[in-house]
């Protein structure tokens, strides 16, 4: 019967939870978090797209240490991360970046 | 340069042969050159570490170590998981027997000649070994997870060869 009641409180949360996230986010939004998830030595996605404000995690699941560190080096850089560690950041700016230790991995982040 | 050659081929022939004769590895000898390769990156890295002083190549040294550490740890997880033991084999005798030998031609170079001679043996090196993986380790390989985790590295070889031929084309700018 508990279960019953709550129902529709509950859909109507997830409708507005739906509403955020289909739609172009106004003031007072919250911001989005997106995750780009290292493996395989790739970062996926490669490209990812956010909205000033949103934060972006790295989430490494590969069996080997990465870092996302900003192209130029002086921007930001993450500290190294082991297998199963993440790390978060507030985007503000499009950048690209690489992996300190494996140059040849690449990413960019677009921010609108 | 030909003793690198003569590595490669090596590898690349008992891949070949594997195929032709099917000199069966078990599981516990696939396990112990998988270790034996790993380590032997190691190894050479640490006399990188050694013996260079180029920023760029400590820094690629000190990835090896670090990646092919992660490897080992991944595959004695593994054996232990399973209740193998790793077992020496001909394949494995002979990495060790050809990795002391380029060990001993990397000690009679210092500078610049060090560098270029070492990352040229990690290019061929990391050919060599993602060409045993493929052709030799993974089709051996009874258990599954055992394969799953030689699929798994392949990738981290390729990165390592690619970033090898990165140094490898900047110290031959020089
Ligand atoms: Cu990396």
């Amino acid at each position: 019967m508990k279960t019953l009641k709550l129902l529709p409180v509950d859909l109507s949360l997830f409708g507005l939870l739906l509403l955020c996230t289909t739609f172009t986010p106004v003031a007072g939004v919250q911001p989005t978090v997106h995750t780009i998830r290292i493996s395989q030595m790739q970062f996926n996605p490669a490209t990812l797209t956010v909205h000033k404000g949103d934060t972006i995690v790295f989430v490494n699941k590969d069996i080997v240490t990465h870092d996302a560190t900003e192209i130029s080096g002086k921007a930001w850089k993450s500290p190294a991360l082991a297998s199963g560690d993440s790390w978060r950041m507030a985007a503000t700016k499009s950048a690209a970046f690489y992996c300190s230790f494996h140059p040849v991995m690449k990413g960019k982040i677009v921010v609108k | 340069m030909v003793l690198f050659i003569a590595f490669a081929l090596q590898l690349q022939t008992a891949a070949a042969q594997n195929k032709q004769n099917n000199p069966k590895l078990s599981d516990a000898e696939v396990a112990s050159v998988a270790v034996i390769a790993n380590q032997i990156d190691i190894d050479q890295a640490m006399l990188a570490k050694e013996r260079s002083k180029n920023q760029d190549v400590l820094q690629f040294a000190e990835t090896m170590i670090n990646d092919h550490k992660a490897v080992i740890k991944q595959a004695s997880d593994l054996v232990q998981k399973l209740g193998v033991t790793p077992k020496e084999n001909a394949v494995g005798k002979q990495l060790q027997a050809d990795a002391a030998k380029t060990a001993n031609m990397l000690r009679t170079k210092s500078g610049s000649a060090f560098d270029k001679a070492y990352v040229n043996n990690e290019v061929a090196y990391h050919k060599a070994v993602i060409s045993a993986v493929e052709g030799l380790l993974i089709p051996e390989s009874e258990n599954e997870e055992l394969r799953n985790l030689l699929q798994s590295i392949v990738p981290a070889l390729n990165a390592h060869l690619e970033h090898a031929q990165m140094l490898q084309k900047q110290l031959n700018q020089k």
